[in-house]
């Protein structure tokens, strides 16, 4: 028999002794209640280092690791602002007037961003794989996706302005299959809508519409959260005609995208929030969806 | 650089910063440590050999920049953020003290021999095997037990003489 110690009942506890010492150990666990409340505390102690480190990987990444990953160098830049859903409008027909009314010359500013997109292409190259310089494919397929999401992000901050609620074509409760059925007619496939009510995100399903992006018909999905670090988000799904491409990031002004095109559908998961939250939260999606 | 790579890269980032923060008992020298690394496997990714464990690599490029850095300087410890938190209920007061509990503990942790530590963070906190650990490190398998044991004794009299194991379990109860 090996030695009673410390050592011993450490590498019992860590899985790391074969089977004739497990037995010995046991063993001697049975025979010596000090040994019991001695691994029952260093179990204890384990435990509690594991909780003291495991909230650092529920943390969103930062940007400048992601880009660091990629080979990117990121410039110091502030965080992009949250912008909330309008909380607390009705759904009733004169508050929602009202709310056009006044979203009017919002809606005039973004008509440029809906229609054009040739003059918000900014930023792009920044956060792409490989970066200024770097690689060229990527660059390329930002450029020929820039309208779309352009669009997309135009999309975004349409319903982020427009309040909770509004521009909905299908509502978040009730019997929405009708709406949907018309949505996904309008695109050559299915369109289904991810739960991401989950944690750590707890965001809201908040309805959906048929919107046009670079002249192509495409969904856009609404989700809200209290978590102000994420707040509001869109999904985009439409259809293309391209090669799958993995999940890139863009950024517009102060909103991040992150978009994929995966067997003849096209995502842009867009938001104010940081690109580690999207891509969290695209993985989700794409799990859910089986997107990527 | 290949796709993949960068992938891979981003998939272990959670862990990577884990393992730095424990290391380093700081966010913001955990994520510098962390961008070192990502810096270094990118200019080495020549070296990485298909087939064998790339998390495995990561950590000890993490082990190996954060292992110079202490024999170069002073590495402070800051105490902890311990974000205030105001005290107005039973669930407050008890969301403070499991925090304080943790944040002991990291402290008992910082309070380690930089081996014992890395030793206890790559075994107990990621639960790496004792063989990986010891390729990681690059020693054999019974300085890895032996260092782990100091360890987690060590930890042990620190969280028991400061309360933390105590106050953790009246925590659990109190649930």
């Amino acid at each position: 028999m090996q030695k009673r110690s410390d050592d011993r009942l450490i590498a019992y506890l860590d899985g790391e002794v074969d089977a004739s010492a497990r037995h010995e150990i046991e063993d001697w666990l049975d025979s010596d209640p000090a040994a019991r409340d001695k691994l029952a505390a260093l179990a204890q102690s384990a435990a509690l280092v594991r909780s003291a480190f495991d909230e650092v990987t529920h943390e969103p990444l930062p940007d400048r690791l992601i880009a660091a990953a990629r080979g990117e160098r990121v410039s110091a830049e502030p965080s992009a602002k949250i912008l909330p859903f309008r909380p607390g409008q009705g759904t009733g027909s004169a508050p929602a007037a009202r709310r056009w009314w006044l979203g009017l010359p919002l809606a005039a500013s973004l008509f440029g961003l809906l229609l054009g997109g040739t003059v918000t292409y900014l930023s792009v190259a920044k956060l792409l794989p490989g970066g200024i310089g770097g690689k060229q494919p990527a660059v390329e397929m930002a450029a020929a996706d820039s309208l779309w999401l352009d669009n997309a992000v135009g999309y975004f901050k349409l319903a982020a302005s427009a309040g909770d609620g509004a521009l909905v074509d299908v509502p978040a409760t009730g019997d929405a299959r009708e709406a949907w059925q018309k949505i996904s007619q309008s695109l050559p496939q299915e369109v289904r809508w991810p739960d991401l009510n989950l944690k750590p995100w707890g965001l809201n399903f908040r309805g959906a519409r048929l919107v046009v992006a670079d002249g192509r018909p495409a969904a856009q999905l609404m989700y809200t959260t209290d978590n102000k670090a994420i707040g509001p988000l869109t999904l985009i799904i439409g259809s293309s005609k391209e090669p799958d491409t993995p999940p890139t990031l863009a950024r517009r002004q102060d909103v991040n995208l992150l978009y994929w095109r995966h067997q003849g559908r096209a995502y842009a998961l867009v938001g104010q929030t940081d690109v580690g939250y999207l891509w969290g939260i695209a993985n989700d999606v794409a799990w859910q969806l089986d997107a990527i | 650089m290949s796709i993949r790579f960068g992938d891979q890269l981003i998939a272990v980032l959670p862990r990577l910063r884990r393992f730095a923060r424990g290391l380093t008992g700081s966010a913001v020298e955990a994520d510098d440590l962390v961008q070192a690394a990502c810096e270094r496997a990118l200019a080495r990714q020549h070296q990485f050999q298909e087939g064998t464990r790339f998390d495995s690599w990561m950590f000890r490029i993490v082990q190996t920049i954060w292992i110079d850095q202490v024999r170069s300087r002073d590495v402070r410890k800051d105490g902890g953020d311990v974000a205030e938190e105001r005290m107005g209920s039973d669930e407050a007061v008890r969301r403070v003290e499991a925090r304080l509990a943790l944040d002991e503990v990291r402290r008992a942790v910082g309070r380690l021999a930089p081996d014992q530590r890395t030793a206890l963070l790559l075994v107990t906190v990621d639960g790496l095997s004792y063989k990986e650990t010891a390729e990681i490190v690059g020693v054999p398998i019974g300085t890895i037990m032996s260092r782990l044991a100091r360890a987690r004794i060590a930890l042990q009299l620190q969280l028991e003489t400061g309360g933390g194991m105590r106050r953790s379990t009246d925590n659990a109860e109190a649930q």
